[in-house]
């Protein structure tokens, strides 16, 4: 790769995609049929302060491939970003997703707002589902420092973004995710409670979806617990995930496995 | 009948090379210089946002003295080489002194092919780790890459500058040290530099992936108490 200098009319400005894109590091999709399972479960909660995202930590082919992956990742300081659908597709995502980012960053001396992030995947996705089986679906969420407020993005499969005011979940375990959240949501949660209510989504996800790793007591693995605020992106420690899964999971042993009407 | 008159090709070098030194001396200096945690650059620039020291990867920073568009240019193929070389292989694999190499190929073909020479002057500095020295490397406008083993002064005055910076840093500093002695160097005796006026950018360890951090004006006046 020798030093690529553009003259000022087909510069690729600050965008890494299309610098990329233009260089051939990046591999155009080709048709063939689906490969993948569409096997995860990732939510995002909006509370007062910020967001919370949980997400499995199952990856599913034929059989279980992995106990351990990490589905979101720190997109920059300020964003979380999680994926669902084919693993390759999905590192591939994040890895250009992150580097985007900071080249903008780098190039122009300002970080892109929030918004101006989420709407930045939308061509990224809309051209890799629509020209590959290899669907890749992923989930935005960030602290806006410009309003000082948590907001999350999701996606559609053709790359369409809409913001969420309230929750949102990407994976196979949608309903049952969603189902928790939806009776669990209101718009004062304070952290603690969007924390204790995400991993409850996540704890009935894969309790119900055989491709969502539930807590994995026998192996010590648990599902990833992360918030942006104005902090920035911060993961919870794996002991205070343990616990926060312990305590649902010896409500629901004593219950004999039953919610018995509300959320617990 | 077109009239090409015979230049000797000494003649059309020294022509050449005039012309950059006289664009480069119209800008104001550079100085980079290592210092006992890391690397710092400091210039003197009257604007607060067409900067002349820029970030490029993790553990390498840019500086450039003389024509703004055609060094900017330099620094934002700088960065897109770092992040493509990153995405390609991996964030450890991208050095600086490949890409002081592509930034001196290319000034010297301009020197010697383009319509005219670059009048800049380029300054990549790398903050050692375990597998790699830190280093400042300073490229001319005609291509000539050195390796400058304690402090790089690019500029106009150059001469000047590097003999009273030479004189007041005689070892290995704490950065506020080198930074004193850099924007004393800068000033010259007769004259002092306002904070508003400096831009400083240095590379540091801090427990983080990326070093590089641009020092704010309550930062530089800070150090230079």
């Amino acid at each position: 790769m020798g030093l690529p200098l553009f003259s000022a009319h087909d510069d690729p400005g600050p965008s890494f995609f299309h610098y990329a894109d233009r260089a051939g590091l990046t591999a155009p999709g080709a048709p063939g049929t689906a490969l993948s399972a569409h096997a995860t479960t990732v939510i995002a909660v909006r509370y007062v302060g910020g967001v919370v995202m949980v997400g499995d930590r199952q990856a599913t082919g034929a059989y279980i491939a992995s106990r351990d992956v990490r589905k979101i990742e720190p997109a920059d300081r300020f964003t979380a970003l999680a994926i669902s659908g084919t693993a390759a597709r999905g590192i591939e995502f994040i890895k250009m997703a992150q580097l985007s980012f900071e080249h903008y960053e780098k190039m122009t001396d300002t970080a892109l707002s929030l918004e101006g992030k989420a709407n930045y995947l939308s061509p990224i996705i809309q051209r890799n589902n629509l020209s590959s089986p290899l669907f890749v679906l992923p989930l935005l969420a960030g602290w806006d420092t410009a309003h000082a407020v948590g907001r999350i993005f999701e996606y559609d499969g053709a790359g369409g973004c809409y913001e969420r005011m309230d929750f949102a979940t990407i994976g196979s375990g949608t309903p049952f995710a969603e189902s928790t959240l939806r009776l669990g949501f209101s718009a004062d949660l304070t952290r603690d409670q969007a924390l204790e209510l995400g991993a409850l989504a996540i704890y009935e996800a894969g309790d119900n979806d055989p491709s969502t790793g539930g807590p994995d007591f026998v192996r010590g693995i648990f599902p990833m617990m992360v918030t942006v605020a104005s902090d920035g992106f911060q993961e919870l420690d794996a002991d205070d995930v343990a616990n926060r899964f312990r305590v649902i999971n010896e409500r629901r042993t004593q219950s004999g496995g039953r919610a018995e009407g509300s959320l617990r | 009948m077109s009239n090409y008159f015979y230049v000797a090709p000494e003649q059309l070098i020294r022509d050449r090379a005039e012309f950059a030194q006289k664009g480069i001396a119209r800008g104001r200096s550079i100085i980079g210089a290592i210092f006992d945690a890391g690397v710092v650059m400091v210039a003197e620039n009257p604007s607060a946002s067409l900067f002349k020291i820029s970030e490029v990867y993790d553990r390498i920073a840019f500086a450039g003295v003389g024509k703004y568009n055609e060094f900017d240019r330099l620094r934002e193929a700088g960065i897109r080489w770092a992040d493509g070389t990153g995405f390609t292989y991996s964030r450890g694999d991208v050095d600086a002194r490949a890409l002081a190499n592509y930034y001196a190929q290319h000034l010297g073909d301009m020197f010697t092919e383009g319509q005219k020479p670059l009048e800049v002057e380029i300054l990549v500095a790398q903050l050692g780790n375990r597998i790699r020295p830190t280093k400042l490397y300073r490229i001319a406008y005609e291509g000539t890459i050195s390796d400058e083993p304690r402090f790089a002064v690019l500029g106009g005055d150059a001469e000047t500058i590097k003999a009273r910076f030479e004189a007041s840093e005689t070892a290995l500093e704490p950065l506020v040290t080198t930074l004193k002695n850099a924007v004393g160097a800068l000033a010259g005796p007769d004259r002092t530099i306002e904070v508003r006026e400096l831009e400083v950018g240095i590379l540091e360890d801090r427990g983080e992936r990326r070093t590089f951090a641009r020092l704010t004006d309550e930062q530089v006046s800070e150090l230079l108490r």
